[in-house]
């Protein structure tokens, strides 16, 4: 996935918000980049453009070598149920649907229904270590297990990509590094890239590459090396 | 079991209180529509009972009768010129008009005289449940409906009366014949009809025509229409059909039983839309996850539609259950609900038309939802 100096105005007349200011990153496969800034620096922004549900006002972004301007909305709602998955701050599980069945759902919208369909689902739960709450219902799940089961739905599919806004932000610290941990596992693959929204700087240490976004610019790109360092002297002054 | 169906399922009795509130409005709406429906399809029948019961070929009729209970005369010698067409068997006179009824205990009701050549059988009682059509041949009888009894103030079988200061006397109770104008229906021989309805001896209201073996009926007709002046030659359908479209149209009756009918459609319509609609606004965050995972439109349209179907399916039963209580309670009346089972098939077929109609205002919230709130909600 790779951005190419991207804009994006938001809003009409003198209510209006120049939020992305020309940003261009690329994700790589095998490799978890955060995406770091403040509130307001145009994070979810970039990010609803990156998940194909925003158009840019200006510049490019390509999905496994496709450009995606001029595409329609079913065009795109294609290339997101194929290439992307999602995993969300407030989880946005179906509370009527078992953890099961909400996994299952990210393969029925991609019109895969044959009798694997619940067997896949229910492997990809076993993966973030919920094989024993398949049957379970979001509300007699924690909010950590609520998000494994929709760290579950983005990759039952086999997205090339996966985009998570700030996964933990709703999560004690123990159950953080948990997500956090299933994230890097998921990024092993390396025809997988993985892009974390968060302004929480203990998410550093798991990550491969380090993106500041300030005011609509991308200011810096890190190492995890380098960030760590960084990190380091900041917190030893 | 498909995910979608799942789904809607799921997202429909979540909110039960909101079923309850969407069934009730369906029944409520069908019910209305399957009432007024079924009043015109039993109005319909009632009103062309007597042409439906009677044993005839062709109907000669005066020109211009509207309705069976046109009290116009034809007179006698067309019956002659009738019987001297080639392949016209018989031309039996029939007397219908109403008369005075007066019962033993003296007060008086009116009623329906229907007279009939009884040897011919042309237009005889039916569902006769106590004495016999053949007893009517006998001085002063009549056949009236036992569900007439308190009216006629009569007991039954052999009870007396007066019909305009003459004497009659029950031979033969019948079951289920009412009239739809409430007027008791009193059959007799044609004679005796036209001594109590004064109706002159040369004259009666109608001919029924019946064609020899190995004619054909519309030959006949053709013959009998261009021989005849001043009459109509019906078929016992044309007849039903005309009588029907007098009563039901020409009254305004069945126009005001069509408009019940639509207002039952506009109401029910509007309470599932309105349901329907609050049901989609409260899951447009399911809606939006759904739309951001990339779903297609289509998809989620099939989860509203599945909800608007399962709304239809369990309104429609409830109402089917309804309905066929009505239809027993009124099964004796003077207006009984008729429902048929085209109009049971029609009538669930309206239901669906009607849910997936309601449910385009919940499906145009969904087309202008936006997939990116997912990330600020």
């Amino acid at each position: 996935m790779e951005a190419i100096n991207v804009a994006k105005v938001l809003g009409d007349g003198p209510a209006q918000v120049r939020a992305l200011k020309g940003v261009s990153l690329s994700l790589r496969g095998g490799e978890l980049t955060l995406l770091m800034g403040p509130s307001g620096s145009g994070k979810t922004t970039l990010l609803s453009i990156l998940g194909c549900m925003l158009t840019p006002t200006e510049g490019t972004v390509h999905v496994c070598g496709n450009c995606v301007s001029g595409h329609g909305a079913e065009d795109l709602a294609k290339l997101r149920r194929n290439q992307i998955g999602f995993v969300f701050q407030s989880y946005h599980l179906f509370p009527t649907l078992t953890a099961a069945d909400n996994v299952r759902l990210a393969l029925d919208v991609r019109s895969t229904r044959d009798k694997h369909a619940m067997t896949k689902a229910n492997e990809a739960l076993a993966k973030v270590g919920l094989a024993h709450k398949t049957k379970s219902y979001p509300r007699q799940l924690s909010g950590g297990e609520q998000q494994r089961v929709a760290i579950a739905r983005a990759v039952v599919g086999n997205p090339s990509v996966i985009l998570a806004d700030e996964p933990t932000a709703a999560l004690d610290s123990e159950n953080g590094k948990a997500i956090m941990k299933l994230l890097v596992e998921i990024a092993k693959d390396a025809d997988r890239g993985v892009l974390v929204v968060t302004h929480d700087p203990r998410l550093v240490p798991y990550a491969d590459r380090i993106i500041h976004i300030e005011d609509g610019n991308i200011v810096r790109e890190q190492s995890r090396e380098g960030a760590t360092q960084l990190q380091d002297i900041l917190e030893r002054a | 079991m498909p995910l979608v169906f799942t789904l809607a399922f799921r997202n429909l009795f979540h909110d039960r209180l909101r079923l309850v509130a969407t069934v009730i409005g369906i029944v409520f709406s069908i019910v209305l529509v399957m009432v007024q429906m079924g009043l015109y399809l039993g109005f319909g029948q009632m009103v062309t009972t007597m042409i439906d019961h009677t044993s005839a070929d062709l109907w000669i009729v005066p020109t211009g009768t509207k309705c069976f209970e046109d009290p116009s005369l034809l007179d006698t010698r067309q019956r002659s010129r009738a019987l001297a067409v080639g392949g016209v068997a018989e031309a039996i006179p029939v007397v219908i008009g109403f008369a005075d009824w007066r019962t033993p205990g003296g007060s008086s009701t009116p009623v329906f005289v229907v007279g009939s050549d009884l040897r011919s059988g042309g237009l005889k009682p039916w569902n006769v449940v106590e004495g016999r059509v053949e007893s009517l041949s006998t001085p002063n009888a009549v056949a009236i409906d036992r569900s007439y009894f308190d009216r006629l103030g009569v007991s039954g079988l052999g009870a007396r009366a007066e019909i305009r200061q003459q004497s009659v006397r029950v031979a033969a109770v019948t079951s289920g014949i009412r009239s739809f104008t409430t007027t008791p229906y009193v059959f007799m021989d044609v004679d005796r009809a036209r001594a109590h309805t004064g109706v002159p001896s040369n004259k009666a209201t109608y001919f029924l025509v019946r064609v020899a073996q190995g004619n054909s009926v519309d030959a006949v007709r053709q013959r009998l229409s261009s021989t005849l002046s001043d009459v109509e030659v019906l078929t016992p359908a044309e007849f039903s059909d005309r009588s029907r479209a007098f009563w039901l149209f020409g009254t305004g009756a069945g126009a005001a039983l069509f408009a019940g009918a639509l207002l039952g459609v506009i109401v029910g319509t509007i309470i599932v839309a309105q349901t329907l609609y609050s049901s989609t606004k409260e899951h447009l965050n399911e809606f939006a996850t759904l739309r951001a995972i990339g779903s297609s439109r289509k998809y989620i349209y099939k989860v509203i539609i599945c909800q608007a179907l399962l709304n239809a399916v369990i309104g429609f039963g409830l109402a089917a259950m309804v309905g066929a209580l009505v239809v027993h309670l009124t099964a004796s009346t003077a207006l009984p609900i008729v429902i048929t089972p085209a109009l049971g098939i029609a009538l669930f077929l309206l239901t669906i038309v009607m849910c997936v109609a309601s449910a385009i205002a919940a499906i145009m919230k969904v087309t202008r939802i936006d997939p990116a709130v997912v990330f600020t909600r």
